[in-house]
């Protein structure tokens, strides 16, 4: 309770900072809180775009199937490549070089291959969101303790009951941040991906009001993302922590 | 009595930069039904090498070994479980849920198993922590709730290999007195390596010592006490002085070779 009520202190003094600064300087360009919520208002309200849930909606199944791709390939391969020790050591370097490699760069090839609709942005989230869950999967195998192996054999299990019932869960708190991390630079892939140039959606509409220097649309706009991306990850915190239970 | 596990010209080495490193050769040995037996030996004897033979968790180079007149072919949890000195506890799984693990790969269905379990750890003075992840047991109630888990098993032969190397002095003598209550009560067979004289003398039947790399056999001793055992006793100093002879030599011929 203490912490949240700092956190609220904080939260008010900085807007109040932020309100009698911006009233200072120039409102258009550091708009302040008071021309923030009424566009706010405007948004959520239909006025400033009728189109907005579409908008929203398109950036959530951007975000839902870039992610679903994600893990299917990111698990897919990172087990492939986590249970074949001599296909792990092939290709493992070389992902971790790709995931070195600032990812925005791709970007315009995927532009250039699957044009300025979703797919592109589909892609990018995609392409950031694979490392981090390929690379934990290939982490988390490498920490399962070889002595539980041992002692589960000697009770008598067989290889799919080793994978099922002491690799999975052993690597599953490692796993599970990964999917977290995965999840989180997708939802950044297809929000930057529309920013950077797209026909509809929340990043879209950023730029669009960037575009036009409607400075408080675009700043509630943020504030609509930053809703949507801790909305998301809190969900995710959510199952992160059931997970570990059992750790400290 | 009866042969409960025959070991037979058994060899095992492994291969290293050096060339190969012979772990066992020439190893024969009969454990008879419901004896407890020790193998005793400095380490890189080779005697863990020779538990997991008999477990089926390694295979030999050369030689077999026979349970109840049968060979052996890999793990076989429904003659022979096995607990080792890390107790290996799955830190997922609660305490309770440890033990049931061996069940739950056999497919007994759940309320069973759940019974088998808390069956197995109230006397094991268990209670009240079944619900409680390793993380929040002590050394000597992990290794408490390993054993309950080998025992839930339900198999004649218990293979342990130095089960109490990671305690403290006293809690290693507590744990062996619980294990012979524990054993007087199933009929078990046992062979338990360790590097304790003290613990040989007072656990087992059958003391069988082992030579430093390769690990023969080099010499074996009945123990003529009966239980509970006052270590103290005039037979028990005499045996050992004569185990210390024995391994004192091999330990000094160990660490010349450099092991």
């Amino acid at each position: 309770m203490r912490v949240l009520a700092w956190r609220a202190g904080l939260l008010a003094l900085l807007l109040l900072g932020w309100e009698v600064g911006a009233r200072q300087l120039n409102p258009l360009l550091y708009v302040p809180p008071s021309a923030v919520l009424p566009a706010l208002g405007r948004i959520l309200g239909l006025e400033a775009w009728p189109e907005f849930p579409e908008h929203l909606a398109l950036t959530v199944r951007e975000i839902l199937l870039a992610y679903l791709l994600a893990v299917s390939t990111g698990l897919g391969l990172g087990f492939l490549l986590g249970l074949r020790a001599r296909l792990g050591a092939v290709y493992e370097p070389i992902l971790a070089a790709l995931y070195a490699v600032p990812s925005v760069v791709w970007y315009p090839s995927l532009m250039l291959f699957f044009g300025l609709g979703p797919s592109s942005k589909v892609a990018f989230g995609f392409l950031l969101g694979f490392f981090p869950v390929v690379l934990a999967v290939l982490a988390g195998i490498r920490q399962v303790d070889r002595h539980l192996l041992t002692v589960a054999a000697s009770m008598g299990a067989r290889p799919r009951e080793l994978f099922v019932k002491v690799v999975l869960p052993a690597m599953s708190a490692t796993l599970i941040s990964g999917l977290r991390a995965g999840l989180a630079l997708t939802v950044v892939g297809v929000i930057v991906g529309e920013v950077l140039g797209a026909k509809a959606g929340l990043g879209y509409l950023i730029n669009y009001a960037y575009g036009l220097l409607r400075t408080p649309e675009y700043v509630a706009l943020v504030v609509i993302t930053l809703a949507l991306v801790m909305a998301i990850d809190g969900l995710a915190a959510a199952v992160e922590a059931r997970s570990r239970r059992w750790s400290a | 009595m009866s042969t409960h596990i025959e070991v037979r010209d058994l060899a095992k080495s492994y291969p290293s930069a050096s060339g190969p490193t012979h772990a066992l050769t020439g190893i024969d040995l009969e454990v008879q039904r419901n004896e407890i037996l020790t193998l005793l030996g400095p380490s890189g004897c080779g005697k863990s090498t020779l538990l997991s033979i008999m477990g089926g968790m390694l295979r030999p180079d050369r030689g077999t070994v026979l349970i109840g007149g049968v060979p052996s072919d890999g793990p076989d949890p429904r003659k022979i479980a096995m607990v080792f000195q890390d107790p290996g506890l799955f830190p997922w799984r609660t305490a309770l849920e440890n033990v049931e693990f061996g069940l739950e790969l056999q497919g007994s269905p759940p309320g069973r198993r759940r019974g088998i379990a808390l069956g197995l750890l109230e006397p094991l003075g268990l209670k009240g922590f079944e619900a409680k992840y390793p993380r929040e047991l002590s050394g000597g109630m992990k290794q408490r709730v390993a054993i309950a888990r080998a025992l839930a098993l339900d198999s004649e032969i218990l293979l342990m290999d130095e089960p109490f190397g990671a305690l403290d002095e006293q809690t290693r003598l507590l744990m062996g007195e619980w294990l012979l209550g524990v054993v007087r009560q199933t009929r078990k067979t046992i062979v338990f390596v360790t590097h304790s004289l003290q613990e040989a003398i007072l656990l087992s039947q059958r003391i069988v010592v082992m030579t430093s790399r390769p690990g023969r056999i080099k010499a074996v001793y009945e123990v003529p006490l009966p239980y509970p055992r006052d270590p103290t006793a005039p037979e028990a100093t005499a045996l050992r002085a004569a185990l210390w002879g024995q391994i004192r030599e091999e330990s000094l011929r160990a660490m010349e070779s450099g092991l």
